[in-house]
């Protein structure tokens, strides 16, 4: 007898269709599973049949073939089993062969029969087109966001073989209770003083440029990092879609109402491989930080200690927001929308740039070296974090908070998508000159800025688009004035250590 | 066969010391100290007799004609104490330098010779200074001797290249061919092209510890007077002095911050009773040059050192005249050492973007520096 269930599993970020194809037949017992599984996708026989077992069945004591089709895409993970599983049933007569059509199914089935979540639930329900869809109860959520009111989720083995046997209706299952867990955002009251970082952070916040601290240990970098998500407005519907779909195939908890509408934080260690920052891994192409960071934060703190060959690795997806990661089994295409932000201190003691300095000048040198020149180039802010004074510290009275800042940030984004452009920083040379032209005064400062050297003409085309954000969060006037221009020169990335040791 | 070439077998011998090379030159020419060190004519009281021995079969080992040709192809010039061209300062020294390697052209000694010396981790401001004390005593017609260093002696080389003016004298501790520290290449050779690299150490010769206290004398031997810019409690620089003391040179030391870990030996100086140098100036007053006669040295009738001393002075100057309300405000904010933006924003009472931007302004008039970090008065500013 032959039974056949649709599935899907995870290719990249995206789900792949696959024809769960179950052939019994007499002969020896046998199992035999066909159709580029991978490890964990072999070990179904075992699970599929303690799970069985477990549920009151029999498993044949026939030649059993499983194939999964198409033959050409990797299949990962247990996601199968449930589908494997059904297929047995189905092909030992067991359940009705025709009960499963329309039904397609992914789960993890554990020994006792029960049903288990698998990662990247969102992307392989994308892809399921029958009327009903069964998943885990613990993927309804998440399953849901997909697949609407076509998800059928259930506990165990035996609730799919009681409805598909007995006629029972469809479990009903509670979804998980909402949390509000986006409410924990660190909020930017906490920090006192900090006047030049804060402003950095909402230029950074505004324009979506890319934010580079620098300051002594204790100065409260990560602390303001932190407080950077908190700024941003709540992902659009697309945005929102797309981040659940990354975060679900890595695997990573998804908020307790399944959509992952606030912008993620990403802080990955700095010992991250490429693999682990851009994207990739072997068998199954995984996202990287950069894409689970996408239309959120990516925050490298000690940016100094990361390998130079994995900075350098940043500066396409950078660039084009997307990450382009090849393997000899094709070319996946992950997004990486991100507004970095990195934090690192400005000499190896820390002290960098105060009289008490430990570092001897080649000490310095060899550490602001580390960062490669077109890195630095992407970070078109660049603020000093110093520690605070006791004062400021022992102060009272909190600083402005989230919310208000947020607001601003959301107006001037607002702007950014009217002129075209998702933000200000990613603005285009056309674009510039029409949304932020020049004062004549203005234009004197930016020339004068290129006559001295003190400015690159890319560096100009940046600054310009910096100080189209500080005039939108000043007073949104049409033009760009002299003191636009200059505080934006005075924002840009410089290697640290700069002048000061010429 | 040429002397030279045997003056420089000489002094690339092993452990051939000054005091030996001295002890064996100061008697015989030459030639003659060849012949005697080759065929083991010598006594103890030249060297010990192992040394001697030693030497000998060194000696012997050597191809005079290979070496002849290297110093040839370093542009070396070698010269001893019975050298008419032999630098005269070093003629009657109280150490004196027995064999000189050098290449570029030795300035005239007639020249005033000062001597610009520091910490090789000196801060930033430290090396501003010693550049603009180098490029302000070499702008005056005064030669400015140095060790090519890292840190000050550099600077301050660096500065006397800039300002296109009277040669400098580089003393060094590694052989002429051999450029130590690297780093300072280019410098190297731009002190080569204008002045000379002067050296007791061999062809080929490393830059020994050892070879750095006896390059300390050098320097204090050639100079007229010594500036120490930024000194650590004890260092290389310490030894200059006492060897500048030992032959009554003057020592002046330029004050520091009393935090500021690279100044306490120059601050410590200036307590046990070394002329104080602010800048170049007071340098040039101790040296004796009055402002007049160096204008007219330099044919710049109406010219005072202090205009030479501030450099592009005359820059900042002008534009600072042009500077509003707010750029003044911020200017007052800001201190002569490294400043946060976060206290000039607190100082100033105005809005971060007002200060950012008059920040910027100042920097592109150059009354102020901006390193990312930090921001501080440019030091002419307050001159002008």
């Amino acid at each position: 007898m032959l039974a056949s269930v649709p599935s899907s599993t995870l290719d990249g970020i995206d789900g792949a269709a696959v024809e769960v194809e179950v052939h019994v037949t007499n002969g020896l017992p046998a199992f035999t599973i066909v159709g580029l599984p991978d490890a964990s996708c072999r070990e179904a026989r075992d699970r599929v049949r303690a799970a069985i077992e477990s549920s009151d069945l029999s498993w044949p004591m026939q030649r059993i073939t499983v194939n999964l089709a198409p033959t050409c895409v990797r299949k990962v993970g247990a996601g199968l089993d449930l589908p494997i599983g059904l297929g047995i049933l189905a092909a030992s007569e067991q359940i009705p062969l025709e009960s499963l059509s329309d039904i397609s199914a992914v789960g993890e089935l554990g020994l006792d029969g029960s049903l288990r979540p698998v990662p990247g639930i969102l992307p392989m329900v994308d892809v399921l087109k029958t009327n009903r869809v069964v998943v885990a109860a613990a993927d309804a959520g998440v399953a849901a966001l997909g697949a609407g009111d076509r998800v059928r989720p259930v506990r165990r083995l035996r609730d799919v073989v009681d409805v598909v046997c007995e006629g029972l209706p469809w479990p009903c299952v509670e979804p998980p209770a909402f949390t509000d867990e986006e409410a924990d955002e660190p909020d930017l009251a906490d920090v006192r003083g900090q006047t030049s970082a804060r402003w950095a952070l909402e230029i950074a916040a505004a324009g979506g440029h890319h934010l580079l601290l620098i300051g002594p240990p204790g100065g409260g970098k990560t602390m303001l990092a932190r407080r950077l998500p908190g700024l941003l407005p709540d992902l659009s519907a697309e945005a929102a879609r797309l981040v659940t779909r990354v975060h679900s195939a890595a695997a990573i908890r998804l908020p307790g109402s399944g959509l992952v509408r606030r912008p993620p934080f990403r802080a990955p260690h700095h010992s991250a491989s490429m693999a682990a920052l851009v994207g990739g891994g072997s068998g199954r192409v995984l996202p990287g930080e950069i894409s689970v960071a996408t239309e959120g934060v990516l925050f490298l703190d000690e940016l100094g200690e990361f390998a130079p060959s994995v900075l350098d690795g940043l500066r396409q997806p950078l660039e084009e927001g997307v990450v382009r990661v090849a393997r000899s089994g094709g070319m996946r295409e992950h997004p990486a929308n991100v507004l970095l932000v990195a934090a690192m201190n400005p000499c190896p003691c820390g002290e960098g740039g105060s009289v008490s300095c430990r570092c001897g000048p080649s000490a310095r040198m060899r550490y602001s070296r580390r960062i490669s020149g077109p890195v630095l180039d992407r970070l078109d802010v660049m603020v000093h974090v110093d520690r605070p004074s006791p004062t400021a510290l022992l102060e009272r009275e909190a600083g402005e908070p989230s919310s208000v800042v947020a607001e601003r940030v959301a107006r001037v984004r607002e702007l950014a998508l009217g002129r075209g452009a998702r933000t200000n920083a990613s603005l285009n040379r056309e674009q510039l000159e029409d949304a932020a032209p020049l004062e004549p005064d203005a234009t004197d400062v930016l020339h004068q800025a290129l006559a001295d050297g003190r400015l690159s003409a890319r560096g100009a085309m940046r600054v310009r688009a910096v100080a189209r954000t500080i005039r939108d969060l000043d007073d949104g006037g049409p033009t760009l004035r002299a003191r636009d221009v200059y505080s934006a020169i005075g924002l840009r990335v410089r290697p640290p250590m700069g002048s000061f040791d010429a | 066969m040429r002397e030279d070439t045997r003056a420089a077998a000489l002094a690339s011998l092993q452990a051939a010391t000054p005091l030996r090379l001295h002890n064996l030159l100061e008697r015989r020419p030459v030639g003659e100290a060849f012949e005697a060190v080759e065929s083991g004519r010598l006594g103890a009281e030249v060297a010990p007799v192992e040394v001697l021995a030693e030497w000998q079969r060194e000696l012997r080992g050597i191809d005079l004609g290979a070496l002849s040709e290297r110093l040839d192809s370093a542009g070396a010039c070698v010269s001893t104490l019975r050298d008419p061209i032999h630098p005269v300062q070093l003629v009657n020294d109280v150490d004196p330098a027995p064999v000189l390697f050098s290449s570029g052209t030795l300035p005239d000694p007639s020249l005033a010779h000062v001597a610009v010396i520091g910490t090789r981790r000196a801060s930033s401001i430290g090396r501003e200074v010693a550049r603009e004390i180098g490029m302000g005593l070499a702008e005056a017609g005064v030669v400015v001797v140095s060790g090519l260093a890292l840190g000050i002696d550099g600077e301050a080389h660096r500065g006397a290249l800039l300002a296109n003016g009277a040669p400098p004298l580089a003393v060094v501790g590694s052989g002429i061919d051999v450029v130590y520290p690297k780093r300072h290449r280019e410098l190297w050779a731009g002190v080569v092209a204008a002045g000379a690299v002067v050296t007791e150490a061999p062809l080929g010769g490393r830059p020994e510890p050892w070879r750095f206290p006896a390059r300390n004398r050098l320097i204090a031997a050639f100079s007229d007077l010594v500036v120490v810019v930024e000194s650590r409690a004890s260092g290389g620089s310490l030894l200059t002095v006492e060897q500048a003391l030992r032959r009554d040179v003057e020592v002046m030391a330029v004050p520091g911050s009393v935090r500021n870990k690279a100044a306490q030996g120059a601050n410590q100086l200036l307590v046990d009773g070394c002329a104080p140098a602010r800048d170049v100036v007071d340098v040039l007053v101790a040296l004796g040059l009055s402002q007049a006669t160096l204008a007219t040295r330099r044919g710049r009738a109406g010219a005072g050192a202090a205009d030479s001393a501030a450099g592009s002075c005359a820059g900042p100057a002008a534009r600072s005249g042009a500077l509003d309300a707010g750029g003044a405000l911020v200017l007052d904010a800001i201190d002569d050492g490294p400043t946060s933006m976060d206290e000039v924003v607190h100082r100033s009472g105005l809005g971060v973007l007002e200060v950012y931007a008059h920040v910027e302004e100042l920097v592109a008039a150059g009354l102020v520096v901006h390193d990312g970090s930090r921001i501080r008065r440019h030091l002419d500013v307050d001159r002008c």
